[in-house]
Formats: C-alpha cells, structure tokens, sequence
C-alpha cells in the first residue's frame, strides 16, 4: 500500500510534492500503522479513502496550478461576503480577469484539423458515388452479446482512454507555460535587462 | 482571504487548530474524535485543505523544537481565528433561525429547542 500511495503522490504537482510529500507521507504512515490493527474491513476502507483522496486531490491541485493560483484565490479574495445579523444585505463583488491564453500554436492547428476533416468527407463521398451498387443485401445488424467480463473492460478502457485524454490535455496546458502566470510579478524586475551596466 | 461559509473538513480543521497547533497525524485523529466517527479525513483531502488555508493566510506553520521532518506542526493565525470566529457565530445564527422556523410550524419542538440551548 505505501508503494502505492508513492506512486500516486507522483500524481501531483511537483512544487505540491516538494512541500507535503515527506509529510503526507509520515502521516499516511502513521495511520496505516494504526489502521491495520483493526481488521480487514478497516483497511479495505482505509484504502479506498486513501486512494480517492489523492486522486481527487491530484486532480485539484493540477487544475488549480493551470488556471493560476494567483487566479482562483484573486477571485475568492474578492468575494468580500460580510455576515450582518441586522438585515443589511450581504455585500458581494465579483471580478473576473481573464488570465487563460491559450498558446498561439492553436488557432491555425484546429484550422488545420477541420480542413482535415472536411476533405476526408469529401474523398468519402466522392469513393462513396464512384462505386457500383451491386453490393448484396445485408441482414438487420445484431445486437453484440456482452458478457460480464466484456463489459467490465469495455468500462476500463474507456475509463483508461479518457483518464490518459485528461491527463494529455492537463500535460499541453502546462507545457504552454500557462502556469507559470501566476508566479509573474513584474516589480521584481529591477535592474537593466540583459546585464548591461546600470545607470543611476 | 478565503470566503466563508467554510466546508465541513475545513471547519472541522480549523476548530482542531483551535486549541492548540497540531501535525497533521493529530489532525485527522481530533477531527475523527470531534465528529464521532462521522468524518474521517484521507491525507490527500486534509493536505489539500491546508495548502489552501495557508494559501490564504488562515494557518501558519508552527516550528516545534522537537519536531522532526514529516511532522510539522500548523497553527491558526489571528485572522484564521477571526474568521472562524466569524463562521461559528453565522452557524449559531442560522441553527437559532432554524429552531424557530420549525417551532413555528411543529410547537413541540419549542421545547426541544430550549433544552438544547440549556
């Protein structure tokens, strides 16, 4: 189980890892020590909790890495909500900054892949008509027959397929820099860019 | 700053820092104590928890002389404290208006409501 939860610590971001890894580590430890005294049914729960919780955990701190720290807790910061007991109305303000860019690249890549797309139609359509229609009757299309099995890893692929589609998306957002935005902070440039001497 | 009204976790956090910085082992064991059994944090939810209470500055980490690596101490910060403080008298608030919102449609429970406030 602990080699386990290493490997889905590793699902984290790198800077969460470097912060709290030795110690969710340490405190999983100790509660693994404590859990496993009290039988089967404690430590198939302990288990599940554990694992969930990283996985939800994991997937939070990586969407919040790409959306900007800086962003979400910006917009909760702004959220001036004040409890009064004497009737006034809570006073809420909302405001929303823009901060996701997507890289240059995408516009003229998705341009590409629709024209893609069309012309593969066209080609179809165009093989489609070409062909002499000689092709002899099909019968009605049978239901395929799952079995428990077959089902079971259907799911599992395409929990799989969509689990690794997730993560390639999560993996392109980061790659752009994205990320990086929320670390920006233009005040601690001081000095003439590109080392040259500096005037007083 | 974080905006209340707070999740139950985090409440539950808070209320155990409360009283004294804790590591996060002691956390969850005082969360789990506190609420009966009810809550049982995993480490992922309660690490989650308070990157973002330290994040908004609610908690701080607390240096114990003892302490050994994988066994920080948190403690809460004066405005942590603040708005826990806050977020409890909204609780006590909205379970008082409760309490009379159902009185007033079932009588009998008036007199289950001063017994809980004696």
């Amino acid at each position: 189980m602990l080699s386990l939860y290493r490997f889905l610590l590793r699902l984290y971001p790198r800077a969460y890892r470097h912060e709290f890894g030795v110690e969710m580590l340490a405190v999983f430890r100790e509660a693994q020590t404590e859990t496993w005294k009290k039988g089967v049914l404690a430590r198939g729960v302990f288990c599940a909790r554990e694992v969930a919780g990283l996985l939800r955990g994991a997937l939070g701190e990586h969407l919040q890495a790409i959306a900007g720290s800086d962003l979400l807790t910006a917009s909760r910061s702004r959220i001036n909500f004040t409890p009064t007991w004497s009737g006034s109305p809570t006073k809420r303000r909302f405001t929303m900054r823009s901060e996701f860019r997507f890289p240059k690249a995408t516009a003229p890549l998705m341009a590409l892949i629709l024209a893609l797309i069309v012309v593969a139609i066209e080609k179809a359509k165009a093989i489609q008509a070409s062909l002499p229609h000689t092709n002899p009757h099909v019968g009605p299309i049978q239901p395929a027959q799952f079995t428990l099995f077959s089902t079971v890893l259907v799911v599992v692929a395409i929990t799989c397929a969509a689990g690794l589609l997730g993560w390639a998306i999560l993996f392109a957002l980061r790659r752009s820099g994205l990320h990086r935005l929320s670390e920006f902070n233009p005040s601690e440039r001081v000095g003439p860019v590109g080392g040259g001497p500096h005037r007083p | 700053m974080r905006s209340l009204p707070v999740t139950e976790p985090v409440l539950l956090i808070l209320l155990s820092l409360a009283e004294q910085p804790r590591h996060g082992y002691s956390i969850l064991k005082d969360v789990q104590e506190m609420s009966d059994g009810q809550v049982s944090l995993s480490t992922g939810t309660l690490y989650g928890a308070l990157r973002r209470l330290l994040q908004d500055g609610w908690i701080e980490r607390f240096e114990e002389n003892r302490a050994s690596r994988g066994r920080q101490a948190y403690r809460l910060t004066p405005a942590g404290r603040r708005n826990l403080q806050l977020e409890v008298t909204r609780l006590t608030h909205l379970t008082r208006l409760a309490g009379l919102r159902l009185a007033r449609v079932n009588p009998d429970l008036v007199g289950v409501n001063r017994e809980g406030e004696a």
